[in-house]
């Protein structure tokens, strides 16, 4: 599997696809930091929040670039469409961790982060592990946002964009604060709420375990539909 | 292998592809299918590779080690044949692959195009890449689907003895064919894809008289086609100057 996973790395890296959300990622960053300097937590929960739309845009792209043929070709090489299934969302994840350090890194070297201010403030350490929890929490939704819109099971372009687009804007309005059923989408605002005001340990608790619940229906559900549409 | 029942669409509303087909391969055994344009042959020999899901039925008995040859190999890939071939020789657990590649790139005649782009190779040239890739691991299944599109006469007799080896280890080949070439897999045996079905091909197994039949040299696999649809054995083809 770990073959394959590479293979498909290097085929993202060699066509040059891997240039343009890694350059949406560093404007949204850069925009984000650039307006002014903000706590640790809250710049993290809000990086996090926004890396979502590159992460999924990435994930489809990286998928993408294996013609559907060689997918069925790769599924025959590793022995079964799961694990050709399993390494698209392995490679995916791999290509997310840079852009996750990158992100992690830009509002240091843009200078976007303010020490703690007041007593109730988060300290640098607590904002950092927060800012750590928060991406580590909401890479995986993104990539399955990403696999969903993939060719292999939108079939069509015009399809794939359709579902990047509601899937990401669908995450937003379905993660405001007014809305009745946050709980359809990954906690994505949620999360940067929690960042940027603090909260409970049972309150990191829930948010991880809704998380964690989100990402587990969203991959059974593309594992279904990977099951029929190879 | 032995498909049993095996029912297949492309999407709930499409019309079947594949009705209750059945057909059972020994090891050691060569099966060609043969049908017209669109009847479902290259449907059926994914079926047979495990790449595509069954709306109905079963396959048992897949050998562990598969190698499809499909009817057009995905040459938009941004690799070069080398790294390509490494890359699926990794993927298909082989550690050091260099000897074999070389070998198939010789025996193939597709050498000195190793170090060429994937996207810059003549369409028989990538089907070559297509043959090399399927067999860098002796594969117990081999399936074929059109095997000789786009070869050069070279490659194309090589395709009987790499067939002859492979079942005189036990592996089992099966492989579409329109074009009339079964000749050259003499000991075949052959299946008729109609309806979604799959029944014995209509071979007269009584006395038959050979013909010899010049047809104009622009469009020699138009004639073996019809000659074939017509219900004729495709005993071979050559190149000749009118006597």
């Amino acid at each position: 599997m770990t073959a394959l996973v590479l293979m498909r790395l290097r085929g993202y890296a060699v066509t040059g696809r891997v240039l343009a959300p890694l350059l949406a990622g560093l404007v949204v960053l850069g925009t984000l930091y650039g307006g002014g300097q903000a706590q640790v937590g809250e710049a993290y929960g809000v990086s996090a929040a926004v890396l979502l739309p590159v992460l999924a845009w990435q994930t489809k792209m990286l998928l993408d670039v294996e013609p559907d043929t060689q997918r069925r070709l790769a599924a025959i090489g590793v022995g079964s469409p799961v694990r050709e299934c399993c390494c698209g969302l392995l490679a995916a994840g791999a290509a997310a961790v840079p852009v996750v350090l990158l992100a992690m890194m830009a509002p240091w070297i843009l200078n976007g982060i303010a020490g703690p201010q007041y007593p109730s403030d988060l300290s640098l350490g607590a904002g950092m592990a927060l800012g750590v929890w928060a991406h580590a929490l909401l890479v995986p939704p993104a990539i399955v946002i990403g696999a969903w819109s993939s060719r292999a099971v939108t079939r069509t372009a015009g399809t794939g964009v359709t579902v990047l687009v509601a899937g990401t804007v669908g995450v937003v309005i379905l993660g405001l604060q007014s809305s009745p059923v946050p709980w359809l989408a990954p906690p994505v605002l949620a999360v940067a709420r929690f960042c940027e005001r603090g909260g409970s340990w049972q309150a990191l608790a829930m948010l991880t375990v809704w998380a964690v619940f989100w990402t587990a229906g969203a991959v059974v559900g593309y594992g279904a539909l990977r099951r029929v549409r190879r | 292998m032995r498909m049993e029942d095996v029912w297949l669409r492309y999407g709930r509303r499409g019309s079947w592809v594949l009705a209750g087909a059945d057909l059972t391969l020994g090891a050691g055994e060569v099966a060609i299918v043969l049908g017209r344009n669109g009847a479902g042959k290259s449907t059926l020999l994914q079926v047979a590779a495990g790449v595509l899901p069954l709306s109905r039925g079963a396959v048992h008995d897949r050998p562990p080690t598969v190698g499809w040859v499909p009817e057009r190999f995905p040459a938009d890939q941004p690799f070069t044949v080398r790294t390509y071939l490494e890359a699926m020789a990794a993927v298909r657990g082989l550690k050091s692959a260099a000897t074999e590649i070389e070998r198939w790139a010789e025996r193939l005649a597709f050498g000195p195009h190793l170090d060429e782009r994937l996207s810059n190779l003549s369409k028989g040239t990538a089907q070559k890449v297509g043959l090399a890739q399927a067999l860098l691991v002796p594969p117990g299944l081999l399936v074929l689907d059109e095997p000789w599109e786009g070869l050069d006469a070279q490659t194309r007799e090589e395709v009987p003895d790499i067939v002859t080896e492979l079942i005189a280890t036990g592996g089992t080949v099966l492989v579409s064919d329109h074009r009339g070439e079964m000749a050259r897999l003499p000991g075949a045996s052959m299946w008729h894809l109609d309806g979604g079905q799959i029944s014995p091909a209509k071979v007269a197994s009584t006395r038959r008289w050979v013909v010899e039949v010049a047809v104009a040299a622009a469009d020699p696999s138009a004639a073996v086609a019809r000659l074939h649809a017509a219900g004729h054995e495709i005993l071979g083809v050559r190149e000749g100057v009118r006597r």
